[in-house]
């Protein structure tokens, strides 16, 4: 098996290269099936199907976007209605001070909903997937580079509780997957 | 990926067996309100001829916004929709009947709009709109929004009948042909037929925004039936393995995007007249927010808008058919109310008073529309059955 990375860090995964899309799909499929859960699959372009392939379940994204759309809808609420309804009344055009004069706040009400939700869902969409940051252990393998170009790789993490040197290997290589390598933290 | 050749084992023609009582119950009760509602032309004619008018454009919407789902369809040339289409294309094939369901409106016009009553010189503001709001131009245009619908709906749905036998891809590209003069065909007879037939019942209020309104509501409302129908004939044992949860996932998002959309309009409308606050353009909503009109008003702004909202917004409600069905029927009920506040307050001036003859309006151009519907229903495969596209409509995957 090569190795990539210093043998005297933390082993970080086994990984392996598979000839194209639809030979990673597949694979994931078994890998799935196999058990495993802390594991990944790179590829130049998104392939369709893939989470369900790697049997994903459904992103919290979607919640954490309706909590970020309340909060800016309650934000744009209490900055208007506070001054314009309760601290400073004030009639303009012969509108309202009270509840009703919500249609002129509305825009306000949904643009900042929208800001919020956009933001949280860009930015959680990063958290989730533990961006930003500086490097990658996988990077440490000079032939990962292909993943920008035409390289389909999967890596099974150490961490995983199924993850066994000896078996996981068997496991791949019954795959049809080639290159399988030790790749180690630093 | 690449498996083509699905085998589906759903029947692909509706049977009629044991389906006669159903027929000849709709039958029965679309005869026997037409009698009825021609009972109550005699009793009240001024309120069947509003009544039928607000009965009539709920039809009328709900037939254009399945045509504009058909031309979306063909101008995008959509994979997902192919299963759906057919049901589409049946909905839309009934615009001739609803032409003829139109002439209640012909007699009944000089009532229902009142610039036809006027002569030239008394008002000035009509004479200044008399280019446009004049009878000849004015029935021209009734005639060529129903030319036009009848024959777009024809020609697509003849092309889609024609490739269940030989599957040719040359009708898919004779449709995508066709569909792009209709687009914008299609969105002047429906912004112009809100305007006569809608905005023209009170000749001095004007707003530009109002075919986009109706348009909002037409393509939601159609939407909401097409999911009804489709569940009705999955429960009936049809579509069988063809349409499957993923097709009610893409039409629940498109529900929500159609009740956003509606909300957005229908407010921008609102707001714009509210805040600049002009009596020629305050009439129309001064009478709608004012007593038992502004409650049912309000019921339609949380009704229509806030609550399909919020429960549309989960993706577990887009893929449960049942509640996916609640929520269509009551948009659809929405919708009524939505054409209810528009059409009868030039009536009911003081404010709402429900008329047995609204409901009785509903149910016979509803009923005469269904029990077409129903009998044509077997005329042609319930769905596409030779499509180029099947194959890729019937793995869809969200």
């Amino acid at each position: 098996m090569q190795i990539a990375g210093n043998p005297e860090s933390q082993l970080f995964a086994m990984g392996a290269e598979v000839p194209d899309a639809s030979a990673l799909y597949h694979a994931a499929e078994k890998v799935r099936d196999a058990g495993y859960t802390r594991w990944d699959v790179y590829s130049p372009f998104p392939i369709h199907g893939m989470d369900h392939a790697m049997g994903l379940k459904k992103s919290w994204l979607s919640a954490l976007v309706f909590i970020g759309g309340l909060v800016g809808l309650t934000i744009a609420a209490l900055l208007q209605f506070y001054p314009s309804s309760i601290e400073y009344p004030l009639i303009v055009a012969g509108k309202p001070t009270n509840f009703f004069t919500v249609p002129a706040f509305f825009p306000i009400m949904f643009e900042l909903t929208i800001l919020l939700s956009a933001f949280t869902a860009t930015f959680g969409m990063l958290a989730l997937n533990g961006l930003p940051r500086w490097n990658h252990p996988l990077f440490n393998w000079n032939l990962f580079k292909k993943v920008s170009n035409d390289g389909f790789f999967l890596a099974i993490e150490a961490t995983d509780p199924k993850f066994d040197e000896e078996a996981t290997r068997a496991m791949l290589e019954s795959l049809g997957a080639e290159h399988i390598t030790l790749v180690y933290g630093d | 990926m690449s498996d083509h050749g699905t085998k589906i084992s759903s029947k692909e023609f509706f049977d009629y067996q044991g389906f006669g009582g159903k027929l000849l119950f709709t039958v029965a009760l679309a005869v026997l309100s037409l009698g009825l509602a021609a009972w109550g032309g005699f009793l009240s004619g001024k309120q069947f001829a509003f009544s039928w008018l607000f009965a009539f454009t709920f039809f009328f919407t709900i037939m254009a916004g399945s045509l504009f789902w058909i031309l979306v369809h063909h101008a995008v040339d959509a994979d997902w929709s192919v299963v759906v289409r057919r049901q589409l294309e049946n909905i839309a094939w009934l615009f001739p009947v609803l032409a003829i369901l139109f002439l209640p409106i012909i007699f009944n016009a000089p009532t229902l709009f009142k610039w036809m009553k006027i002569e030239p010189g008394v008002d000035p503001l009509l004479d200044g709109k008399a280019a446009y709001l004049n009878e000849p131009f004015f029935w021209a245009r009734a005639a060529f929004y129903f030319l036009f619908f009848s024959i777009a709906a024809f020609l697509l749905r003849r092309n889609s009948v024609r490739q269940d036998k030989d599957g040719d891809a040359r009708y898919t590209w004779s449709s995508r042909k066709m569909v792009f003069p209709m687009l914008p065909l299609f969105a002047l007879s429906l912004t112009f037929g809100a305007f006569d037939w809608l905005m023209g019942l009170d000749f001095h209020w004007f707003s530009t925004m109002w075919g986009v309104y109706i348009f909002a509501g037409s393509a939601l409302s159609s939407m909401c039936v097409l999911v009804l129908l489709v569940t009705a004939l999955r429960s009936a044992g049809y579509l069988e393995g063809v349409v499957s949860i993923e097709h009610y996932h893409i039409m629940g998002k498109l529900m929500l995007a159609f009740t956003v959309f509606w909300a957005y309009i229908g407010f921008s409308q609102y707001m714009l007249i509210w805040y600049a606050n002009i009596p020629e353009e305050t009439v129309w909503f001064l009478r709608r927010n004012t007593g038992s009109w502004n409650t049912l008003n309000i019921i339609l702004v949380v009704g229509h808008f806030f609550v399909p909202f919020v429960i549309l917004l989960f993706q577990a409600t887009k893929k449960k058919p049942l509640l996916l069905c609640a929520v269509a029927a009551w948009i659809l009920l929405m919708h009524i109310l939505d054409l209810y506040i528009i059409v009868l307050p030039t009536y009911h001036k003081a404010g709402a008073s429900p008329h047995w003859l609204d409901l009785v309006c509903l149910l016979a151009i509803g009923a005469t529309l269904a029990a077409i519907f129903m009998k044509r229903l077997g005329d042609a495969p319930l769905w596409p059955v030779k499509d180029p596209r099947l194959a890729n409509s019937l793995k869809l995957r969200n």
